[in-house]
């Protein structure tokens, strides 16, 4: 398709681009494979973490710096499914999500 | 024919508003309410038709078919301009696609030239059959035919081509319906068409859906 990938990341694209490198680290991944999986600083990760945190979707593991790693929830699984679906149906007519 | 083309378009909306639910994608919302005027108009068109028929004995049989066209044919007109909206608001982020500006110019001016001769010709699509309606709906569908089946070029997507063999058909029905005068038959085959169009959408949401 001639249409290209928007300019800046829409909020949702940010929260489903987190949420896949989790899933792709086998649902254990660490904030620095997040920072450079979903292209994100430092700051922004933490905003962005905080905010998936509170909607139930990932959850917080391990308390040290270096122990800490993020999981998706249940709830956090299905919403993937979910927006899989919507892409692949977008995709069908053409929109980029 | 036309019901069942109702109740996919009907699903067809609920899910792109359930894509504009969890996406938050406005593309989404133009796509629902594209499917969902649709799914209106032929909803009105086939209750109107069937009317018609149970009533052909009174006088305002006539009336109520010609109402559920007009209805049917103004839902179809918003509809498919939403949908290219769609493409074109996409496009406008993107890169602008070639020709869409001609295929959205040239129906604009043929209803002009069309309507240069008396107020009445004006009107005259939108109560009764008339070709100037079925050429305006023509080029449009024509144009989402074309986007959908760039995107299918590129991605080379079952689901894209389901799409643009869904549009392709529907294009072929409009073609169909503007030749209605010459053959009655046309307008039947034309009807068939229009249901494999919708039939072939489905099998993209069945597709879509069944991945979760």
């Amino acid at each position: 398709m001639m249409q290209k990938l928007p300019k800046y990341r829409s909020q949702m694209r940010i929260y489903v681009d987190i949420m896949r490198v989790i899933q792709r680290e086998n649902n254990r991944a660490k904030p620095t494979r997040i920072l450079y999986g979903a292209n994100l600083s430092h700051d922004r990760l933490v905003k962005y973490l905080e905010e998936l945190k509170g909607l139930g979707v990932i959850e917080e593991v391990g308390g040290g710096d270096d122990e800490r790693f993020y999981r998706l929830t249940q709830k956090g699984i299905e919403f993937l499914n979910e927006f899989r679906s919507v892409e692949r149906f977008a995709e069908a007519f053409g929109f980029v999500l | 024919m036309e019901f069942i083309a109702f109740a996919i378009a009907l699903a067809i909306a609920y899910q792109a508003f359930k894509g504009y639910r969890i996406a938050q994608q406005r593309t989404l919302l133009y796509v629902h309410f594209s499917f969902a005027l649709l799914s209106a108009g032929l909803l009105i068109d086939s209750l109107a038709g069937f009317l018609g028929l149970l009533a052909r004995v009174l006088k305002f049989a006539l009336a109520l078919t010609l109402v559920g066209y007009m209805i049917y044919f103004i839902t179809q007109l918003l509809a498919y301009s939403l949908l290219i909206y769609a493409y074109v608001s996409q496009a406008k982020s993107g890169t602008t696609p070639s020709a869409s500006l001609v295929l959205i110019a040239t129906p604009g001016l043929v209803a002009l030239q069309a309507t240069q001769d008396s107020v009445i010709r004006l009107f005259a699509p939108l109560v009764e059959y008339h070709p100037i309606s079925e050429i305006v709906l023509l080029f449009l569908v024509l144009y989402i035919t074309v986007q959908t089946s760039i995107n299918y070029s590129a991605t080379k997507d079952r689901n894209a081509f389901l799409v643009f063999l869904g549009f392709l058909l529907l294009t072929f029905s409009h073609l169909l319906f503007l030749l209605m005068p010459f053959s009655a038959l046309l307008f039947v085959l034309g009807h068939m068409l229009q249901l494999l169009g919708f039939i072939s959408l489905l099998a993209m949401l069945l597709r879509v859906t069944k991945i979760t």
